[in-house]
């Protein structure tokens, strides 16, 4: 077979795959819940490398597979033979290069990954989005709780937010580095000591869901986890007014039980 | 029966007559650290240091005692005196061939020394490989089934420890071995200094293999305040211990460097050396470069836990992220000192393999030093949710971006050497193989952590220690083992069992696999990184992923066993069973103490594969 | 059989061995270039992010003279380390001896200057970001000075005795390149720390 054919042939099993691949993927939703904005982005992220990567990937194990399948030498794989290179052995073709080639990988790599940077830079931008936001809360991480401060002084160790409002977090901790994930927020920030952090998230579908934190904080890391209720403005307006306010007073930090709903 | 054999053995370092103390070497090193121990905890005493503060001159005073115990000290303090280095004695540290001692001694001949890295080197493996039987032991099921604290080291304990795997294994074992050969060089630019940098290594490792009996450290191999300074002592055993393969690794880079642009044979030039010989010039480069500023982040760490210092204090003023700017500075091109030699041992391999020349030779050195350069500007890649400066998210998004791009080249260096050939499947051309693979789904994922949306949701996560798995086992030990393995005959003079060969790699790589794709998919669907326990949905997956990490354990028990017994009665290898071209290979296996009887003059690359076959490559030119 | 023993290349080349020599010494100055950065990049952000320096609570900062002396005295060391070397250059061993010997005597002042500075500032390694930044600069540096001045030592003896000659004298050259960056270290501390 000319070098040309193997090339056609391998190319060919590539595109197919590639455009297979890319159709399966192109129908995927890929972080498990989505319950933001924010989220929403960040699954269109994902898809879009997945979708990249698959013939990126294609190309790869294609060229193994038909390597392994086309380019064996005779002979070689004679199970047992301990010593070396068999008499005789034959080489292949002294192709030490190829300019269009080299060239045109480094164009195409060059091209996809400034393709891929400009996406990840306008998502970026978009997730962050403006300064401006309709519901605060300061959430406060400890060795190995979280709990949360609203606006009207309430204390909480749940974090409760209204749907379709643009939420502010401002995250604080007094110990340690602790992260403040909610996953199906997309929504991650570490809680450093010295230096209060945010997030700027916009929930859009009611429901509880999970967080936790995600930076190494001790023993207590694994079971440091918190629940998020997602409802609307009067329900969650509702909920802070039934709950009980600190005294005149507020000790730094009250006890669970008083401050649980 | 074994002591008394032991005791034999021990007796061949015994004194000269009439003196008591011992000649140079392992036990008279033991003995130094004993006294200089003993000598740290007096002064600490004395002078009514804190824990910390104690263990600090206790290891200081015993890694001073230990290297002077070993020898490592003995010609330069007599130049520093002024008196003459008896000739003789210096050349007679090269040791004999044929004698085990020389393992054991302060021995400066390189290959000696490559020896001793590598075997340390696997050693250390198999010990951060248990580590990690007993984290997946943890994992296989949910909740709690041994002890927090114990996990949290254990798991700390397995990251330092395989780190420094990563780091040394194929530039201080191959690399010190092979180098000078490769170059057509008699040793390294400074052997003193060499076998200094390898006897720097069995205490630090000591250091941290003990760090659970002086309580553990629970922060990671990244050690970040603030919970670093309130951590057990354990934690500033292993800080301690990095500086000192930090230190180590400094010295060795300038020892390559200085090799390398210095001693090459005639008629090689730069852009003739062998792709390892490049590989590891710029993992050198960047070792020499970025190594201190990880050892002044750990020393500003050190300093506040034990002198009182506020540079990570919050309270006090102290910048609790500008640790991991520092740490990361260094650490990221870390990981390219890991993953480099690696790449290089697997271009060195192909072509030999392959029977074709090395594909775009000059685009793969290009991208090497691009890859190295690149390096620094990434770092901040690993905080993109740390609450670092938000004008820094996006260049550096771009950075990273870009850093793929001459890591493709390694791709197409390989596939286009690959494309065409006459593959033959030897054992070094299947971890080829598989390397390949696996390098490229650690690259394909790093472009998931590189893009900051898709990182704020996996970072932290499981996503990112299959990542991490992907790119230094995919990388780094997967190039150890085709190194290992492709070099085996020149090292030991024997030949390697092919069939046990191609067991340890067929039931690695499928252990492998099995054990960290679905790591990626745990990772997006919410199970974080660093956690004993995790929700209960999670435990099917998690109880597969252990049980394929237990077979990980079990095929490299079989590459053990393959090497050990080759090594003592495998088959006599002549000196070139690959029919390759670089210099090494055109020597005698093993190679004698002088390595070459005249050194070669150097006329093309040697990746002249290909017909019309150029004439046999003798010792007095490489074609 | 020659005195001349080639501390580091395995090398008949008595001249490649030293130009190895050399090369190894750039290459770990290089290495200490990137120590000092790192600690010079923690003091500038530590500093950056303080309400005020000294930060509020501290006390005064050192004064001037003393530091001020020290940059005259490494100043003038590095000239008299060069005239050593030029002395070197030219075979003459009483020349070497004398300014080697100036050389050190200068390192020794500073150091006993740095020691009484230190004792006499009234704040030490604990007193917060300030006291951190200050000693761990200066400290390094001054211990690089000690190593240089113990370097600067042996190589003055190994003069004394005779090993160095016109073509050869490595480790005086080296010693020279160290002592001239931590010249060089020093002036960017005296600026940073004392002055700025």
């Amino acid at each position: 077979m000319s070098p040309r054919r193997h090339l056609l042939t391998a190319g060919a099993v590539w595109v197919v795959l590639s455009v297979l691949g890319i159709v399966v993927v192109a129908g995927l939703q890929i972080i498990p819940v989505i319950a933001s904005r924010e989220a929403a982005i960040e699954n269109s992220a994902f898809v879009l490398l997945t979708a990249v990567s698959v013939p990126v990937l294609m190309l790869v194990v294609v060229g193994l597979a038909y390597a392994a399948l086309r380019f064996r030498a005779p002979g070689a794989s004679v199970a047992g033979s301990a010593d070396g290179m068999a008499d005789g052995t034959i080489d292949g073709p002294p192709i030490h290069g190829h300019r269009g080639f080299q060239a045109a990988w480094l164009a195409i790599s060059l091209l996809m990954v400034l393709g891929l940077f400009a996406y990840g830079a306008v998502g970026l931008v978009e997730i962050r989005g403006a300064q401006a936001a309709d519901f605060e809360v300061q959430v406060e991480a400890e060795q190995w709780a979280w709990h949360y401060a609203y606006a009207n002084g309430v204390r909480s160790t749940e974090l409760h937010v209204p749907v379709d409002r643009r939420v502010h977090l401002v995250i604080k901790s007094d110990d340690v580095i602790h992260s403040f994930w909610v996953p199906a927020f997309g929504v991650k920030q570490d809680a450093v000591p010295g230096h209060p952090t945010q997030i700027y998230v916009t929930a859009t579908h009611a429901g509880t869901f999970p967080g936790m934190c995600a930076e190494l904080c001790g023993l207590g890391h694994t079971g440091m986890t918190t629940t998020v209720v997602v409802a609307d403005q009067a329900a969650v307006d509702a909920w802070l007014s039934n709950q009980p306010k600190p005294s005149a007073k507020p000790s730094p930090k009250p006890s669970p039980e008083a401050s649980g709903s | 029966m074994i002591a008394t054999r032991v005791l034999a053995a021990a007796r061949t370092f015994a004194p000269r007559s009439r003196s008591f103390v011992p000649r140079p070497g392992l036990p008279r090193a033991i003995l130094g650290a004993i006294i200089g121990f003993a000598l740290g905890i007096g002064l600490a005493a004395e002078l009514k240091a804190e824990p910390g503060q104690l263990l600090a001159l206790a290891y200081l005073f015993g890694l001073a005692g230990f290297l002077l115990g070993v020898g490592a000290f003995r010609f330069w303090l007599t130049w520093a005196v002024g008196r003459e280095i008896d000739v003789a004695e210096e050349h007679a540290a090269h040791g004999r061939a044929g004698e085990w001692q020389r393992y054991f001694r302060f021995t400066t001949d390189h290959k000696v020394i490559g020896v001793q890295y590598l075997v340390t080197a696997f050693v250390l493996f198999f010990t951060a490989g248990t580590a990690a039987m007993f984290m997946r032991f943890e994992l296989a099921q949910p909740g709690i089934a041994t002890n927090k604290e114990l996990y949290n080291t254990i798991m700390s304990t397995h990251g330092a420890m395989m780190i420094t795997v990563a780091l040394v294994s194929i530039i201080g074992g191959l690399g010190n071995y092979l180098v000078p050969i490769m170059i057509g060089a008699r040793d390294m630019a400074f052997p003193k200094a060499n076998a200094l940098s390898y006897w720097m290594l069995p205490l630090a490792i000591l250091l941290v293999a003990i760090n659970p009996l002086l309580g553990g450290f629970d922060s990671g191999w990244t050690a970040y305040p603030p919970l670093s300074q309130q951590a057990n002592l354990g934690q500033q055993a292993y800080l301690m211990a990095f500086v000192t393969v930090g230190v180590s690794s400094i010295l060795s880079a300038i020892n390559f460097l200085v090799t390398v642009f210095r001693m090459r044979a005639p008629g090689m030039s730069l852009m003739r050396m062998p792709i390892f010989v490049w590989a590891l010039t710029v993992t050198a480069a960047l070792a020499l470069i970025a190594t201190s500023v990880v050892a002044a982040a750990f020393t500003m760490l050190l300093f506040d836990r034990i002198l009182g210092t506020a540079f990570f204090r919050a309270s006090r003023g102290g910048d609790v992220i500008l640790f991991q700017h520092l740490f990361w500075f260094y650490s990221h091109p870390a990981v390219y000192i890991m993953a480099l030699p690696g790449l290089g041992a697997i271009l060195e391999v192909v072509p030999v393999f392959a029977r074709k020349p090395l594909f775009a030779y000059p685009l793969a050195v290009l991208s090497f030093i691009s890859i190295g350069v690149m390096s620094f500007m990434v770092w901040a890649h690993h905080m993109f949710v740390s609450g670092m400066a938000e004008f820094f998210h996006i260049p550096i998004m771009l950075t990273t971006e870009l850093i793929s791009v001459p890591t493709g080249i390694v791709f197409l260096s390989a596939l286009g050497t690959i494309w065409l050939g006459r593959i033959q499947f030897k054992v070094p051309m299947l971890w080829v193989f598989g390397f390949i693979w696996a390098f490229l789904i650690g690259g394909i994922t790093g472009v998931f952590l590189a893009d900051v949306p898709t990182d704020i949701a996996l970072s932290d996560t499981a996503f990112v220690v299959a990542h991490f798995h992907y790119t230094i086992v995919g990388g780094t030990i997967f190039g150890l083992f085709a190194g290992t393995y492709y070099w085996f005959p020149k090292i030991t003079g024997r030949m390697y069992n092919e069939r046990l060969g191609r067991l340890h790699f067929w039931w690695f790589t499928l252990a492998f696999n099995a054990t960290f794709i679905p790591m990626f998919w745990l990772g997006i669907e919410g199970m974080r990184r660093r956690v004993a326990d995790y929700p209960a949905e999670f435990g099917t997956v998690n109880l597969f992923i252990s049980i394929a990490a237990f077979n990980i354990a079990l095929s490299v028990g079989v590459f053990a066993f393959n090497m050990i017994r080759s090594w003592k009665t495998g088959p006599l290898a002549e000196s070139n069973p690959w029919q390759a071209q670089t210099l090494e290979w055109q020597i005698a296996s093993p190679p004698p103490i002088q390595n070459f009887d005249e050194i070669p003059t150097v006329t093309a690359t040697p990746y002249q594969y290909g017909s019309p076959r150029p004439a046999a490559a003798d010792g007095s030119s490489a074609s | 059989m020659t005195t001349h023993v080639a501390i580091g290349a395995h090398d008949e080349d008595a001249a490649a061995a030293a130009s190895n020599m050399l090369l190894a010494v750039k290459l770990a100055i290089l290495s200490e270039v990137m120590l000092f950065g790192a600690l010079f990049a923690a003091y500038f952000v530590i500093r950056g992010e303080s309400p005020g320096w000294p930060p509020p609570g501290h006390l005064e900062r050192p004064e001037l003279v003393l530091p001020g002396l020290n940059t005259l005295l490494l100043v003038t060391s590095s000239v008299t380390m060069q005239l050593a070397v030029r002395a070197a250059r030219a075979g003459n061993r009483s020349r070497i001896l004398r300014w080697l010997g100036l050389t050190l005597l200068l390192g020794g002042i500073f150091i006993v200057i740095q020691a009484y500075e230190f004792s006499t500032n009234g704040f030490g390694l604990d007193a917060g970001t300030f006291g951190s930044t200050f000693y761990i600069l200066t400290g390094f540096h001054g211990a690089h000075v000690l190593a240089g001045a113990i370097l600067i030592a042996i190589v003055a003896n190994r003069t004394r005795l005779g090993l160095f000659s016109a073509e050869h004298h490595t480790s005086l050259e080296g010693t020279s390149y160290y002592w001239h960056f931590v010249d060089v270290v020093w002036i960017f501390l005296f600026s940073s720390l004392y002055v700025l």
